[in-house]
């Protein structure tokens, strides 16, 4: 009754109204502002700093280094290699190095100028395939940061199998999140003695955890806020603004005021890991494949960040939504002196899905096959070992998105011969891989006779507070009117994890469901379901303990052998297809994107609408990691020179919403937020192809490369 | 951050020219889509005069071929007027590409004209016109043909106490016009290279050819040798292919030869080769 319609977001209005107070538009009474002295070079030892007069200059209050930190200077999700403020060297262009405090933001970046630093160059790493073998150590262990391997049956016999063989290498690029709203957030201390930090953020409690290391104080004694906030994609998982803002009160007991440049943003903010895929597929004849083998090396430049994430998560996914026997995937991920990446969107898949389905286009032309077929024939199923021999037993709905395209890819007819179609396939593991990451919720009754929904799952413009809502309101069957949300604090609820992975619909909505069903069940033998209003059972309750209900869920995940990766490192998986035509202009090399068929299995539609923007929004994303999008390190520092698609390069887009319901999911759910994006760019490649001849190894594949392309094959 | 700087908004010519000729380090300022990006990244100028409350430098008038854009007219108003579309058509279609909604509405032809970027778009259309601009201070008047007006990339021949008051061009009725614009996307995105033309075709020849291309050179130029040969020649495959080799000639003897050329000479000629078809 609730789930499943088309209900606007529950933030619409006020958002087309402008009255949501973004982390950018925050202030405090009396608030100094902090900017942020970065490194100029890519490596080096800091022989010297003089602030001397920085300090001097008008309304400048205190300028910080890593000396001023109490607690530890590293943080990092998985690994902490990445200092807040850098120690004795820099390890890339534009590491911070001091935290410079002043009266207002025109004296703090008039400061910034008057700073300087004497270094001595270090020898610098700036490609991953030299990384392994330089006498330039990033990090003492070495400049390897990751190595995983996926292992499955025997990738000999596999190729000894196959009838025909086909071999290319991939590459990609640096992208930026380029989310609208920069880094940004306040904070200040309280009357409790704690600090409080309020920021554009996707993750409020691993946020809290790292002040607390870094100021070396409990926990309690740090307040984590998400305030409304202008997108993520990845980029606002690591701590951006709120590390500094913290040291910053800390050490002034005032109010402190963070706001990256947009120029700022690009230069420091995380960015997608360029992969070098090298893909061999084996295949028979009659197109079933037999074996795959991919190497992939990646650059996370200097700090881990999701680095591990991205080369694991790459080699899980390495082979698409087929089940092939025989596979073999080595993955390593580089530290160099590069841009930092980190998650961005898909973790490394959307590269990956590039090189599969390019592969598997390939494999039908040479079997003469339709690419329609090929995929059908290997697509996975209920029942099918995926490549880490996970078995699938329930949600498998990649074939039925093959199937909802299909009708539109069996008429598909060439209007001009410059247009193309091609196919795109995806899946996608919901949630982080093969480790425990569950979700809390809390849900209480209030003395106005309301059910408050405590989450600390950040919506950071994917629709959660929509989707959790909905949820709760179509277990508890109650209207949108007797429902209070309470979100993004870390004093009013538990920890819900990231928003990323996919994961918010299908975790935090399981613990919501958890609590719901606990709430569900008190209010019934309260005799709400037989009308007695909430208000009342409030008051009759003497113990308001009794009136709050947690709810938990962590899928059920095994962790994966660290030789082979054999196991079931995510409990369920979306799919999708999409088909895109394309035109392509063979004397400039400008490339249209027409039309997308975008099919996906979401378990279950919460909120249509919400899946619908996921998706156009995804494929927004994918036209310009296929065309445009290419973050040139020293040379994209805004939006001047960074190209990313406007609406004029937003293909027509029709969405196909497939429920092969999740058991695990609330009310059958699963994710959308990567998957939207995942198959975009491959299919447009294939479109290139069919509309040119000419296939693209390397993206983006903008005009000049596209032009490129065409000269070279006409000889 | 804009570093400081004064500004005045006068609401006549006269006014203008006399904030020009007393202020020192002083900049118009007609939309200020180039200006204040420059600004902000670090160029200094401690005066702005603005010119766009100035009534009678936001006039259009024409008779017939003759017609005259006043300078503070922006991109918007200038793709928007009927007697443009009409005679100019490759100067409407430029104004409706440049940059997005919000630059096509604060941007202005005068200033496109005075910033003079290699790859203004409005420049190469304004070239096949052949606009004569009017140039005021306040101790005269002078008249400048476009070609001349320009004297390298980002410089022209204005003073700093110098206004420009009209851009005076001329109307080309009966010629099919067009202007194409190369970026890395569809709308929004300074160009990469772009050709504009005029074209008036008797049967299946050539009776008169205007071309000018623009982001390929250091100032976008009309390869006149190519309109010349083009002048009376029958339009078949081989005029066209033949003129537009020409063109790609004529850059590389501008420019000799540039990295980017590998991708821009070989589109140069294919936009060309297509606007002489039609």
């Amino acid at each position: 009754m609730y789930i499943g319609n088309e209900m606007n977001r529950i933030d619409a209005l006020d958002k087309v109204l402008g009255r949501p107070v973004y982390a950018e538009d925050l202030s405090a009474k009396g608030a100094l502002f902090g900017c942020i002295f970065r490194s100029t070079r890519p490596h080096a030892f800091i022989r010297r700093i003089d602030t001397r007069a920085a300090m001097a200059s008008p309304g400048i209050v205190k300028v910080l280094s890593c000396h001023d930190i109490p607690g530890e200077n590293l943080f990092g999700i998985i690994k902490k290699d990445q200092p807040y403020l850098a120690q004795d060297r820099v390890r890339c262009i534009g590491e911070p190095v001091l935290i410079v405090l002043g009266e207002t933001e025109e004296a703090a970046r008039k400061a910034l100028q008057l700073i300087e630093v004497e270094y001595e160059d270090a020898e610098v790493v700036s490609d991953p395939f030299l990384s392994e073998d330089s006498t330039a150590l990033i990090h003492d262990k070495g400049n390897l940061l990751s190595r995983r391997k996926v292992i499955k049956g025997d990738i000999e016999k596999g190729f000894k199998e196959a009838d025909v063989i086909v071999e290319h290498t991939y590459s990609t690029s640096w992208l930026d999140h380029a989310f609208m709203e920069t880094e940004s957030g306040v904070g200040y201390p309280d009357s409790k003695g704690r600090i409080v930090v309020i920021s554009s953020t996707q993750n409020i409690h691993y946020k809290q955890k790292e002040i607390s290391r870094l100021l070396a104080v409990p926990e309690e004694k740090i307040k984590v806020v998400q305030a409304t906030t202008g997108g993520g994609f990845g980029g606002k998982l690591d701590v951006t603004v709120e590390g500094f803002i913290a040291l910053s009160v800390h050490h002034t007991r005032r109010p402190v005021v963070m706001r990256f440049t947009r120029e700022e943003s690009f230069l420091s903010n995380t960015k997608r890991h360029p992969l070098y895929i090298e893909y061999k597929t084996g295949a028979r004849k009659d197109g079933i494949i037999t074996a795959v083998k991919v190497g992939i090396t990646g650059d996370t430049g200097p700090f881990a960040s999701y680095g591990e994430t991205v080369c694991l998560r790459a080699a899980l996914h390495a082979t698409g939504p087929y089940e092939v026997p025989n596979v073999h995937v080595d993955s390593r991920m580089f530290y160099t002196n590069n841009p930092v990446s980190g998650a961005m969107r898909g973790f490394g898949i959307p590269q990956l899905a590039f090189a599969h389905e390019s592969q598997m286009d390939e494999v039908a032309l040479m079997l003469k096959m339709d690419p329609f077929d090929i995929r059908m024939m290997n697509a996975l199923k209920k029942g099918s070992l995926t490549a880490t021999s996970q078995v699938l037993q329930n949600s498998v709905g990649i074939i039925e998105t093959l199937r909802k395209v299909e009708p539109y890819w069996r008429k598909r007819s060439k209007k001009e011969d410059r247009a193309g179609f091609g196919l795109g396939c995806m899946y996608y593991g919901i949630g982080n891989t093969g480790v425990s990451n569950p979700a809390n919720a809390c849900l209480n009754i209030t003395g106005d006779g309301k059910i408050a929904l405590h989450t600390g799952a950040c919506e950071i413009g994917q629709g959660s507070d929509t989707t959790l809502v909905q949820i709760l309101q179509e277990a508890l069957g109650l209207k949108i009117e007797d429902i209070v949300l309470v979100r993004g604090d870390t004093d009013t609820s538990k920890d819900a994890g990231s928003s990323s992975a996919s994961r918010q619909t299908y975790i935090s909505g399981g613990a919501v469901f958890d609590a719901a069903l606990k709430m569900r069940q008190y209010l019934d033998e309260k005799g709400f379901y037989k009308g007695r209003p909430i208000r009342e059972i409030y008051a009759s309750e003497a113990d308001k303990k009794l009136l709050e209900h947690n709810g938990f869920f962590d899928p059920p995940t095994t962790p994966v052998d660290p030789e082979t990766s054999k196991g079931s490192p995510y409990a369920t998986y979306a799919f999708a297809t999409h088909m895109t035509e394309v035109e392509v202009e063979p004397e400039t090399g400008c490339c249209t994107v027409k039309r997308v068929y975008a099919a996906h299995d979401v378990g279950r539609a919460i909120n249509l609408k919400n899946v619908r923007g996921q998706i156009y929004g995804g494929i927004a994303m994918g036209v310009g990691f296929a065309l445009m999008e290419e973050f040139v390190p020293g040379k994209s520092e805004s939006f001047d020179n960074y190209y990313m698609p406007t609406s004029m390069d937003m293909p027509d887009v029709e969405v196909f919403v497939v429920e092969d319901r999740e058991p695990t999911g609330p009310f059958g759910a699963k994710g959308v937020g990567e998957p939207a994006l995942i198959p975009q760019a491959a299919s447009i490649v294939n479109a290139i192809k069919d509309a040119t001849g000419v296939r693209p190894f390397e993206l983006p594949c903008h005009i000049e490369r596209l032009k490129m392309l065409l000269e070279k094959a006409k000889g | 951050m804009l570093p400081d700087f004064a500004s005045v908004s006068p609401e006549t010519k006269a006014d203008a020219l006399a904030y020009l000729a007393s202020l020192d380090d002083v900049r118009v300022i007609a939309g200020g889509t180039d200006l204040l990006v420059n600004m902000k990244r670090g160029e200094l100028c401690s005066n702005v005069v603005d010119i766009m409350n100035i009534e009678e430098l936001r006039l259009l008038s024409g008779d017939g071929t003759d017609i005259a854009i006043g300078p503070a007219i922006t991109h918007a108003a200038i793709s928007a007027a009927a007697m443009l579309n009409d005679l100019a058509g490759s100067l409407s279609a430029a104004c409706g590409w440049i940059g997005s909604p919000q630059i096509r509405n604060m941007g202005t032809i005068g200033g496109n004209l005075a910033n003079a970027s290699p790859a203004a778009d409005l420049i190469p259309p304004l070239l096949i016109h052949d606009t004569v601009l009017k140039i005021e201070s306040q101790e005269g008047k002078r008249e400048e043909r476009l070609d001349d007006f320009i004297v390298a990339p980002y410089e022209t021949s204005l003073k700093p106490h110098e206004l420009l008051t009209w851009v005076c061009i001329k109307g080309l009725p009966g010629y099919r016009e067009g202007y194409r614009r190369i970026a890395r996307r569809a709308a929004w995105a300074i160009s990469r290279l772009s050709v504009a033309w005029a074209v008036r075709e008797d049967g299946d020849r050539f009776v008169d050819v205007k071309l000018a291309i623009g982001s390929c050179t250091p100032m976008p130029f009309r390869p006149r040798n190519v309109e010349k040969f083009l002048g009376g020649r029958k339009k078949d495959d081989h005029t066209i292919g033949e003129a537009a080799a020409l063109v790609v000639e004529e850059i590389r003897r501008i420019t000799g030869d540039r990295p980017s050329f590998a991708y821009k000479l070989p589109v140069v000629k294919g936009l060309v080769q297509k606007a002489l078809r039609g």
